[in-house]
């Protein structure tokens, strides 16, 4: 059912969520299928809260996992642009038709997801919840790509005219902590005295593009010509803002995105991008499963492996993108080292102490 | 901080407040008129939701006023199953409008996902009309005085409603609808009608605001983009307690503390998110509170009327 076209995929998802969830007390008291044990894996099922043609976190999610189901010979079923409601009687229909592992693929079904789960049995992937692991059910990936962000921070401060950067977030979940604290991280070692304008929109503005180009407008006039956006739906009003919004010196402002690659509706300002990689992410937790080590430890994704990079746009000089793929060797090799700072204080700490104009 | 101080940062700062307020006064005011006639419209959000998406794709082919025109009908499309569910029929009008929320997010984000999920089109900016001797202050005069047609509309709308409210038989007729609906059909009102016209016109303004979000506030439409939008303007039509300046105060206010958090967090100010994010909920809880004490809710508000209720209302 969700596993055909994206068209039935869309329409199977949102009817079942949006308009089919006021029949949640039918669906609860419809008989619940056995769920299949960790050894004979048929099928995953992963959840979105967006549609997954958002050349980001969703799209990203929900390609991965069709490409680890297929590496895995299982099928894939996508619940797709769910929202950020209650997913419950979603997560209950994909278990009876006969998903043994459940990916949530928002940090909001982490109440949700872990709880049916265990009513029904399955193993459970969520996001950005490390300390929530359980042996044998629940596991947590956090894709941090805060290498790729760190080499985004290297990028950025090499090429602003204004030596000003900003950072816009949709929200603060740890993965993009660690993304907009390794950014400033890596701005700074390439020039001490850069400036750093951070902002976010909302406590979970996610697709709140309104709010994200008004957020954005401000900080290119602020003096930033960089923006490094994290935003899911939100990030599209980023990208708004920056084609329309000259920077405070007259000229272009760039974008850094995150997760995706927007280049197919760029309109000439996509500088870059931290691209991340889940399918190694699904794949591992799809063999632990069957291996029967599920919930043993949790997972991430790194430069070393791929599962990480950063986008070479025709907007970034040769030379320079030269040094930023010698920067990535030092990293690769640990000459580099680069710890993640989860938690919004720390990126706070980190952003606050570089509001001297240099 | 002090590098901070520039025309074009506090021009932005300003620009964001009157950006961010405009869609919450359009649907608060449709919110209002709907509750001065006793329907509790929580499909709201709903109704913004329809009007951004039908006014982007408008907007997209023939231009933002066509955009702004597609929004309202848009708006009033679901506010007309609002006003057949809940007023012809006397449905509950809480579960008719979280339904309508929830219809409306899913059948938008489909029609997004089939036409512009590949290509996320962005609209041009839309004009501004300058208003002569004022848009050229500093600061101000970009800000408030140098911007596109609607938002000089919305402000005149407040106007509007309250000389409805005041001095025509139509407000009366309204208040009569949401205070003591069988007094009205006594004196030979029609109390469905009169309901109906306030939730069909609270769509249009709903439709209006979520067209103001897509068409000139993010030049984009992405699923669920009006983000709870619908809700606060909800709360600011209940404390405004029936006066359209209340509501205008309340937008202006809420949007002027959206962008002073971005100020603060821009600013470089140490305190956690959550706390700054809290602000604009904070100032409007406590502004409406402190001068908007002047009236009560409808006491019929959020019931259906039937003839010969033997309530009497």
């Amino acid at each position: 059912m969700r596993h055909g076209s994206r068209f039935s995929d869309a329409i199977s998802a949102c009817a079942i969520t949006r308009l089919c969830s006021l029949a949640v007390a039918a669906v609860l008291a419809l008989p619940l299928a056995q769920s299949a044990s960790a050894a004979d894996l048929k099928a995953i099922a992963i959840l979105t809260p967006e549609a997954a043609t958002d050349f980001g976190w969703n799209q990203q999610g929900v390609e991965a996992a069709r490409k680890a189901a297929a590496k895995a010979g299982v099928e894939a079923l996508v619940a797709e642009n769910l929202g950020y409601g209650d997913v419950r009687p979603v997560l209950r229909e994909l278990v009876e038709d006969g998903a043994g592992l459940l990916i949530a693929h928002a940090s909001g079904y982490n109440t949700a997801a872990p709880e049916i789960g265990a009513e029904l049995g399955v193993p459970v992937a969520i996001t950005d919840l490390p300390q929530a692991r359980v042996p044998g059910k629940v596991a947590d990936y956090t894709p941090t790509g805060h290498e790729g962000a760190y080499l985004a921070g290297r990028l950025a401060a090499k090429l602003t005219r204004t030596g000003t950067l900003g950072i816009v977030t949709s929200g603060e979940p740890p993965g993009w902590n660690a993304q907009s604290a390794a950014f400033a991280e890596g701005a700074r070692a390439e020039k001490p005295g850069i400036v750093i304008r951070y902002a976010v929109i909302g406590p979970a503005a996610y697709s709140d593009a309104a709010g994200a180009r008004r957020v954005t407008e401000t900080v290119i006039a602020a003096g930033a010509d960089i923006i490094f956006g994290q935003g899911n739906g939100s990030s599209f009003g980023m990208l708004a803002a920056v084609e329309a919004t000259p920077a405070v010196d007259g000229g272009k402002v760039w974008f850094i995105d995150v997760i995706g690659d927007k280049t197919p509706i760029d309109k000439g300002h996509l500088l870059s991008s931290v691209i991340w990689n889940l399918e190694p992410v699904f794949s591992a937790i799809i063999a632990d499963v069957k291996a029967g080590t599920y919930g043993e430890k949790n997972y991430g994704i790194a430069l070393k492996d791929g599962s990480v990079g950063l986008l070479k746009t025709p907007h970034i000089p040769d030379d320079t993108w030269g040094q930023i793929e010698a920067i990535r060797q030092q990293i690769i090799d640990g000459a580099i080292v680069l710890k993640p700072v989860f938690d919004a204080a720390g990126v706070h700490a980190l952003v606050t102490t570089t509001t001297t104009t240099p | 901080m002090t590098d901070l101080l520039t025309p074009a940062f506090a021009t932005a700062l300003l620009a964001g407040a009157i950006t961010a307020g405009v869609p919450l006064l359009l649907a608060g005011l449709g919110e209002q008129m709907s509750q001065k006639a006793g329907v509790l419209n929580i499909g709201l959000e709903g109704m913004m939701l329809a009007g951004a998406y039908a006014a982007f794709v408008a907007a997209h082919g023939a231009g933002p006023w066509a955009g702004f025109a597609a929004g309202m009908l848009a708006g009033m499309a679901v506010a007309a199953v609002m006003a057949v569910m809940s007023v012809r029929f006397g449905l509950n009008q809480i579960v008719t409008g979280i339904a309508l929320l929830l219809g409306v997010e899913g059948v938008t984000a489909i029609l997004h996902h089939l036409k512009f999920a590949t290509t996320y089109p962005r609209l041009s900016p839309v004009a501004s009309w300058p208003l002569p001797g004022l848009a050229e202050l500093p600061v101000a005069g970009p800000a408030l005085f140098d911007r596109p047609a609607i938002v000089y509309g919305a402000i005149a709308l407040v106007a509007a409603m309250a000389w409805i409210y005041r001095r025509t038989y139509f407000g009366l007729a309204l208040q009569a609808a949401g205070e003591r609906p069988s007094a009205l059909d006594a004196a030979g009102g029609d109390v469905v009608r009169t309901r109906a016209a306030a939730v069909l016109a609270a769509g249009a303004c709903a439709g209006l605001g979520g067209a103001f979000m897509s068409v000139v506030a993010a030049g984009i439409f992405v699923p669920f983009m009006t983000n709870g939008a619908g809700f606060i303007a909800i709360v600011l039509a209940m404390l405004a307690r029936g006066r359209p300046l209340m509501v205008l105060c309340g937008a202006l206010l809420f949007g002027a503390c959206l962008s002073a958090a971005t100020a603060l967090q821009v600013a470089g100010v140490d305190a956690p998110v959550d706390i700054v994010q809290m602000l604009p909920f904070a100032a409007v809880l406590l502004v409406l509170a402190l001068f908007g004490q002047g009236g009560a809710l409808p006491a019929a508000l959020g019931e259906a009327w039937r003839r010969g209720d033997p309530l009497g209302k």
